[in-house]
């Protein structure tokens, strides 16, 4: 009996467990923070946007570890390219992370040549492969076979140094076939090659922010101390990244500067909105320690958003066309999802691939409900149909009722509808006075044409109220002054 | 009645040159009327923080504290009387005290004609009408320091320059106090400090 009983027991302690382990914790997943900045700068917690699933390490992929890996690309059909720097190779590998090809070389006149320490590699829509081979001083293409089409070597040109070393670290290329290099110890801007590879110029230079005290010190002093003085030269740009449009998005790590994020055009000048309540620059509020964010790359996601890594704190941070920030999320240290060095950020389908440097893997994030969510809602805002957008700025309200962006998309919505006064309370939580303008000049004009006929009556019935008073004052008083001469 | 109270400081904004005159020669000033004109200037200021419209509201209202605002305009009210009447006194101005704060005061009522009706209109407005909105505040502003040099120049029967010397020596004298003042607490509070850890090290040696 005794024995039935104890068997008993342990069975339901096995089951127990069993059931313990089947039940998911309830808790976040994320081993990080997420927050968002509120209209007042502050950094306000925010639910998780992404949430990591796994890492893809070499060994996962079944051939050798990741030696200092310097770049992803995800191509429109969507096979991953990740550039292994350290091991002069390229992975190649399915939208499910399986490994499809190595490519670890190419044939040119009969021999096999390698890479030398490759630090960057775009693949566009006919799966042709651009690899910045930094180490060899060129661009070399490859088709979707690792066949060698053509190499794009030192450029030459009268605007170019005669000691000019080309070292290019990271490129783009849109769909005519113009390649966009950021180049090591180039501060003119990003270099621009056409399909054939001849050099045509620079586009887009970050400008010299001034320095009015350094200005006035260099007047001070001698010609002798003058020249053992810092130039004030541009910053580099640290990456670059196309959109479908062909506008070149750009990085610079300047931690002085107010806009390390620039969207070119053809021509090369910025044109990224700037319409977020603050500056479109990774954290706004930071400490000395370890200071402003430095931006080390951007990748457009569609529909107008783009994220960029920040190599400060080793976070996401992505921006609608707008520049509104729309979520934030990563961190510093050794778990799945948290980051030690990161170099690069791709997007594969939903999923968001953050390349680690230091840990030699590519972690792969998932939307959790809220950050699809805001992808969604963002997504339908941005094509114009904000009637559909309003729903799932509901939701993700119930969400995160702090989430201004929500607010304001929900605004909009009512204006393009002429509720024009619901709209009102919609922008004051969204502390949007533009658009509360707007739609408080709507419901002003509103108000007056139904009620100036009923103000005006009452004026009017006032002013006439007013004069027979004054007249029978007059009429009284001149009664009385009659009465008193004796007329009466 | 009415006549001190609302016809006299309402003629005073309008000709400042004979009322102030009357305030002085006349005894027509009332301290009522002016510590009024100061406590309803401190009321605008917290109404306008809480109740100007959206647009023109840029108040994180977390941070509106009552006590804070009273002390951002009494405290500069009277450092502004007691150091402008030091100053004057050395310099030969005819003001007593009481002049100083009646002068100040009543300099004090065209902020509060203005703040009022603006609150309230601040609330219907579009964004391209607020900049109405600002231009008026700063009239009012300029308005109160028009009414203030006038004042101080009467009272004290002053000429331009003198007047506008003293004004900018009131401001530096103002700065001295607050300065004197801070200094004067520290040292208080390290005498303090010193009694108080005597008295410790003597409680616990014993």
């Amino acid at each position: 009996m005794a024995r039935t009983v104890k068997r008993w027991l342990v069975l339901l302690a096995a089951v127990s467990l069993l059931l313990v382990n089947a039940v998911p914790a309830a808790a976040s997943p994320a081993p990080y923070e997420s927050y968002n900045y509120n209209y007042w700068k502050e950094a306000v917690p925010s639910p998780d946007a992404y949430l990591p699933k796994r890492t893809i390490s070499g060994r996962d992929l079944g051939i050798s570890e990741f030696k200092d890996p310097g770049d992803v690309n995800v191509s429109p059909s969507g096979l991953i390219y990740i550039l292994d720097s350290g091991n002069n190779r390229i992975v190649v590998l399915d939208p499910e992370f399986k490994l499809l090809r190595v490519i670890d070389g190419f044939m040119t006149e009969g021999s096999k040549e390698s890479f030398n320490l490759p630090g960057g590699l775009f693949v566009n829509e006919e799966e042709h492969i651009y690899i910045a081979d930094t180490g060899n001083s060129r661009v070399v293409v490859l088709d979707g076979e690792g066949r060698l089409l053509h190499i794009i070597t030192e450029p030459e040109s009268d605007i170019l140094s005669t000691q000019f070393q080309f070292q290019p670290l990271k490129l783009t290329v849109d769909h005519v076939g113009r390649v966009y290099v950021v180049a090591q110890g180039v501060y003119e801007g990003i270099m621009q090659f056409d399909e054939s590879g001849t050099f045509i110029g620079y586009v887009g230079t970050n400008k010299v922010e001034r320095d009015y005290g350094e200005y006035i010190w260099r007047m001070l002093s001698t010609k002798a101390q003058r020249a053992q003085m810092v130039l004030f030269v541009p910053t580099e740009f640290s990456n670059a990244d196309i959109d479908p449009k062909g506008f070149v998005y750009a990085t610079n790590i300047d931690p002085g500067s107010n806009e390390p994020i620039k969207r070119l055009n053809p021509s090369g000048e910025d044109v990224l909105k700037r319409f977020g309540y603050y500056d479109v620059k990774g954290d706004i509020r930071f400490r000395n320690n370890p200071g402003p964010s430095k931006l080390i790359d951007v990748k457009v996601l569609g529909d107008g958003m783009y994220s960029v890594l920040d190599a400060t704190q080793n976070r996401v941070f992505t921006y609608d066309d707008e520049g509104h920030l729309l979520y934030i999320y990563g961190g510093k240290g050794n778990q799945v999802g948290t980051l030690k060095t990161p170099v690069a950020i791709e997007q594969s389908g939903e999923h968001h691939l953050v390349l680690d440097r230091g840990k030699n893997n590519l972690v792969v994030y998932e939307p959790s409900r809220f950050g699809s969510r805001v992808n969604e809602a963002v997504a339908l805002h941005y094509r114009g149909e904000d009637t559909e957008a309003v729903n799932i700025w509901r939701e993700v309200l119930k969400l995160n009722a702090n989430y201004d962006i929500a607010y304001i998309g929900i605004g909009k919505s009512l204006l393009m509808e002429k509720k024009n006064e619901e709209a009102l309370g919609y922008f004051e939580l969204g502390m949007d006075r533009k658009s509360y303008s707007v739609a408080f000049k709507r419901h002003r004009r509103e108000m007056m044409k139904e009620h100036f006929g009923t103000f005006l009556t009452a004026v009017i019935a006032l002013i006439v109220i007013l004069i027979l008073t004054r007249v029978a004052a007059k009429w009284r008083r001149r009664r009385q002054v009659d009465r008193e001469a004796g007329f009466h | 009645m009415k006549q001190d109270f609302i016809k006299f400081p309402l003629h005073l904004i309008f000709h400042p040159i004979d009322a102030f005159w009357d305030l002085k020669s006349d005894n027509r000033g009332r301290l009522f009327v002016a510590l009024a004109a100061l406590a309803l200037t401190i009321i605008m200021m917290i109404l306008q923080k809480q109740y100007a419209g959206f647009l023109v509201n840029y108040i994180d209202p977390r941070t509106i504290n009552s006590i804070i605002e009273i002390a951002t305009v009494a405290v500069p009210f009277f450092l502004w009387c007691m150091a402008n009447w030091a100053v004057t006194t050395l310099m030969e101005g005819e003001g007593k005290f009481r002049e100083i704060v009646l002068a100040t005061g009543y300099s004090l009522i065209p902020v509060i004609l203005v703040y009022a009706p603006m609150i309230v209109i601040s609330r219907f407005m579009v964004q391209e009408e607020t900049a109405f909105y600002y231009l008026f505040n700063s009239i009012a502003f300029f308005w109160f320091v028009l009414l203030l040099f006038i004042g101080m120049m009467t009272v004290h029967q002053y000429t331009v320059v003198k007047t506008i010397v003293t004004m900018v020596l009131t401001l530096i004298v103002m700065g001295i106090i607050v300065f004197l003042g801070a200094l004067v607490f520290s040292m208080l509070q390290q005498l303090y400090e010193f009694g108080y850890n005597i008295y410790r090290e003597l409680i616990f040696r014993t």
